[in-house]
């Protein structure tokens, strides 16, 4: 009979979530910055700093959409990418401000949509489908649309600018478009229907479908929302560097907003993590790379700390939701 | 003298000599909550040993433990004299523990030759000497099996040939066979049983683990009965009857059958025929499926496994495509339905409710209030609101709870934390919030604990009174009974009988399921 009444499973010590973990390892790790590198603790490098992380946070919240309902998008950076620098080089000719964006976001939308029927649809692994659709909108765009591997954003749009360039008393614009970024997203994810059905298909997607998700459909629209959130990043990046290289595309950005994603405590498994997540997984980010920076470090030794960071990362996310069904649940 | 040496002779095999494996108060948690408990058990070489016991009570975590699928929790496993703990099933196979399992665990993409070779092989393998040696081990045995055959194309009874012959190949000498005749016809279980007694012969020996008692008795040396995790019995064959060990299962005075005390249903004029279904074909599995069921009564559908039931409901219910020519026909209230998610079925009031709760049933990141709202806002009702409500989630909670009697400490525990039984009945909430006129159960009580069973089939009952067409599919004939007004018996995607409750017997229900 003691099987009937349910127990909670005995607790020796205090259970940690994994963001909880990172933000302690952020709050260390701050710490230690401020006492050994000279010039970290200041208002400006850490106004700085938060800055510098905010497009990427802005991606990596779009990631998280797609990882809590189990899939992965590789196409995230391609497909922003393609849009900002249709939309500069739209702005570049005579169109208003208002047209331009609205084309770019057409563009991440139907990138979305091409997204979600290749796995929804055509079922094929949400990895290898983003993986083809960013190379494939990428070489399309540079081989039709776009002049150039540089889209310089004209000196007139002062909008675009001001999201890159801006402040709102002394705050940086990008960290003020990352919080309503991720207010919104969390919004979605924690308080409406729609993000309680995203939760429930990366937690067990059989079980979504026989209580009445239209899975299909739901997917399309996880990729659609994280291609229309990580368009705002690039609007973000466009505006502070006055333009795009769209060779950031074939670089390790991705790499980063995935790491972002993974080391906050989205577990790769589904239906786990929320936008608090993405912010705790910036702001680690963040902190190394600015005192790593300081540190005068190389590429290659970042590579190397972020590498390690990201394992570390992973056999956590191992350990907290161990893959061993027999672990996890109980009875025969 | 020589009285002495047979004296120490017979000690020597009582102790330890053909002892080929022993458990001492073996216990197995998860979670704190007791799979099995202090169970003592053993094995001698050339014996056949058979576990019963109801669904849930630790048949086979004990298997489990013994083929190194998990490890116990605490107690002394010795496999020949030697004190083990396994940690994967590799482990025990080099201790000469095979498991034959229920779903069979062979590569269908590869041949039987290979399958009975896997883990064997050596750096370079002949494809010819692999054929032959598996030829000749087949052929020891007297199985039919064509060695260069892919398992794919194997039937149920020729899958398990080969397991067993790969378990031969390993040298096992503990073989344990997991509910072996569930997938078998007559013939090809008494051809099993021989093989069992060539097996014995040979001075192996087999854990026997199976629901069926009669079938349990006729080839087991002893019996060893468990209940709720525990030991309660272990009984020679030949001394025991099929009453003793139900009395041991069961632990208690059956319950009088429902049949008995439940007042007979509507006149079968007055009963509104809600959902029909006509000559239903899916593939070889679902062939002619034709059934009506009618609003206020529990409609249970027998048969073995795979008779194609599962398959049936899950195409009423959305989840799986009929052949789009000549599939046949479901219609809802008289009107043709064809639905190609189980969302639509949900609008139309028909719910299926899995049998695999961990598979498709519930979300194992949610608490229990979260699961029963979820199937609140996927419904027809719950579509019109776009934000959640916390209040709203907590009434509905609060209601589904002591309406199932769920038991928790409060609705905000993770449903994993709860037991079977519990996790069961929050699928089954998940469902009928959405105020469905047909609820089909697949295998309502399998894995459930046997205190939650008797509420299930109370619940089922229920449903029905409130007048909604209920469908209960289980393989498990008392259940079939108890809980039906009407019995349907299902083979090879057909249906072959039809029983009113007075009417139907456990016997009459296996004879039409197996010829």
């Amino acid at each position: 009979m003691s099987a009937v009444l349910a127990r909670f499973r005995p607790r020796s010590g205090v259970q940690l979530s994994q963001e909880q973990v990172v933000l302690l390892v952020v709050v260390a790790l701050f710490m230690v910055f401020s006492f050994v590198l000279d010039g970290f603790l200041s208002v400006n490098n850490l106004l700085n700093l938060a800055r510098s992380v905010s497009a990427l946070g802005i991606l990596s919240v779009g990631m998280a959409v797609v990882v809590i309902a189990r899939g992965m998008d590789l196409s995230i950076v391609a497909s922003m990418g393609v849009a900002t620098a249709i939309s500069i080089q739209l702005m570049q000719t005579q169109a208003s401000t208002p047209v331009a964006l609205l084309v770019g976001l057409g563009v991440v939308l139907l990138m979305g949509v091409f997204n979600g029927f290749l796995i929804a649809f055509v079922e094929i692994p949400a990895l290898f489908a983003t993986l083809a659709s960013g190379l494939l909108v990428y070489g399309l765009a540079r081989t039709t649309v776009l002049d150039g591997l540089i889209a310089e954003l004209p000196g007139d749009r002062t909008f675009v600018r001001w999201l890159g360039q801006g402040a709102v008393l002394g705050i940086p614009v990008p960290i003020l478009v990352f919080l309503v970024v991720a207010v919104l997203a969390q919004f979605m994810l924690g308080r409406m229907r729609t993000g309680r059905f995203i939760y429930a298909h990366g937690d067990n997607a059989g079980a979504a479908a026989l209580t009445g998700v239209s899975v299909r459909p739901y997917t399309t629209i996880e990729y659609m929302l994280s291609a229309a959130i990580g368009f705002v990043g690039g609007l973000v990046v466009a505006g502070s560097v006055g333009g795009l290289n769209t060779q950031v595309i074939d670089g390790s950005l991705v790499y980063d907003v995935l790491l972002v994603v993974v080391v906050g405590g989205i577990s790769l498994v589904g239906g786990r993590g929320s936008v608090l997540s993405v912010v705790v997984g910036t702001a680690l980010i963040g902190v190394m790379l600015n005192g790593m920076t300081i540190l005068n470090m190389n590429t290659h030794e970042k590579d190397i700390v972020k590498g390690l960071i990201l394992l570390s990362a992973l056999v956590l996310d191992n350990r907290l939701h161990p893959r061993d069904e027999e672990t996890v649940r109980q009875g025969d | 003298m020589s009285g002495s040496v047979a004296e120490h002779a017979d000690a020597r095999s009582e102790s330890d000599g053909d002892q080929l494996v022993e458990l001492s108060q073996v216990t197995k948690t998860y979670r704190g909550v007791h799979a099995i408990r202090d169970v003592d058990f053993g094995l001698r070489a050339g014996e056949v040993h058979a576990l019963v016991g109801e669904n849930g009570a630790g048949k086979s975590t004990l298997c489990k433990i013994l083929a190194g699928a998990v490890r116990h929790s605490s107690g002394e496993m010795r496999v020949g004299g030697q004190t083990v703990a396994f940690r994967r099933p590799h482990e025990a196979l080099e201790h000469g523990i095979a498991m034959v399992y229920q779903e069979t665990s062979l590569v269908p993409t590869m041949t039987a030759a290979q399958n009975i070779e896997l883990g064997h092989e050596k750096l370079l393998t002949r494809f010819r000497s692999l054929n032959i040696n598996a030829q000749q081990l087949l052929q020891s045995m007297n199985f039919q099996v064509e060695p260069a055959a892919y398992v794919s194309t194997l039937g149920a009874a020729k899958k398990q040939m080969v397991e067993i012959a790969r378990a031969l190949r390993s040298q096992a000498q503990t073989i344990i066979f997991d509910e072996p005749t569930a997938a078998l016809t007559p013939e090809e279980t008494l051809h099993l049983f021989d093989v069992i007694s060539d097996l014995r012969a040979a001075g192996i020996g087999i854990i026997y683990v199976s629901h069926a008692i009669e079938e349990s008795l006729q080839i087991a040396d002893r019996v060893t009965v468990l209940r709720d995790g525990e030991r309660v019995a272990t009984l020679q064959a030949k001394s025991t009857t099929r009453d003793e060990i139900v009395r041991y299962m069961v632990g208690r005075a059956l319950t009088g059958s429902r049949a008995q005390t439940r007042p007979v249903t509507a006149e079968p004029a007055r009963r509104r025929k809600v959902l029909e279904v006509e000559n239903l074909i899916l593939g070889d599995i679902v062939r002619n499926m034709s059934f009506s069921a009618y609003a206020g009564e529990v409609l249970g559908i027998a048969g073995l496994i795979g008779s194609g039931r599962t398959e049936t409901a899950k195409i009423i219910a959305g989840e799986l495509k009929r052949n789009r020519l000549h599939g046949g026909r479901v219609l809802l209230n008289g009107k043709p339905v064809r639905y190609r998610v189980p969302k639509q079925a949900i609008d139309d009031g028909i719910v299926y409710i899995t049998e695999d709760r961990k598979l498709d049933g519930f979300f194992e990141t949610m608490t229990i209030a979260d699961n029963l709202y979820l199937g609140y806002l996927a419904s027809r009702r719950g579509r019109r609101r776009w934000l959640m409500s916390g209040r709203q989630r907590d009434r509905l909670a609060k209601e589904w709870t002591e309406r199932l009697r769920i038991k928790a400490i409060n609705a905000d525990a993770k449903i994993v934390e709860l037991s079977g039984g519990n996790q069961q009945k929050v699928v089954v909430g998940k469902s009928l919030v959405a105020q469905p006129e047909v609820v089909i159960f697949d295998e309502p009580t399998k894995g459930v604990d046997v205190g939650a069973i008797e509420e299930i089939h109370e619940l089922i009952r229920r449903l029905a009174d409130d007048g909604k067409a209920v469908i209960v599919i289980s393989s498990y004939l008392p259940e079939v009974l108890s809980v039906s007004d009407r019995i349907l018996v299902a083979r090879f995607g057909r249906t072959v009988a039809e029983f009113s409750r007075e009417e139907a017997t456990q016997e009459k229900i296996m004879y039409a399921a197996i010829f």
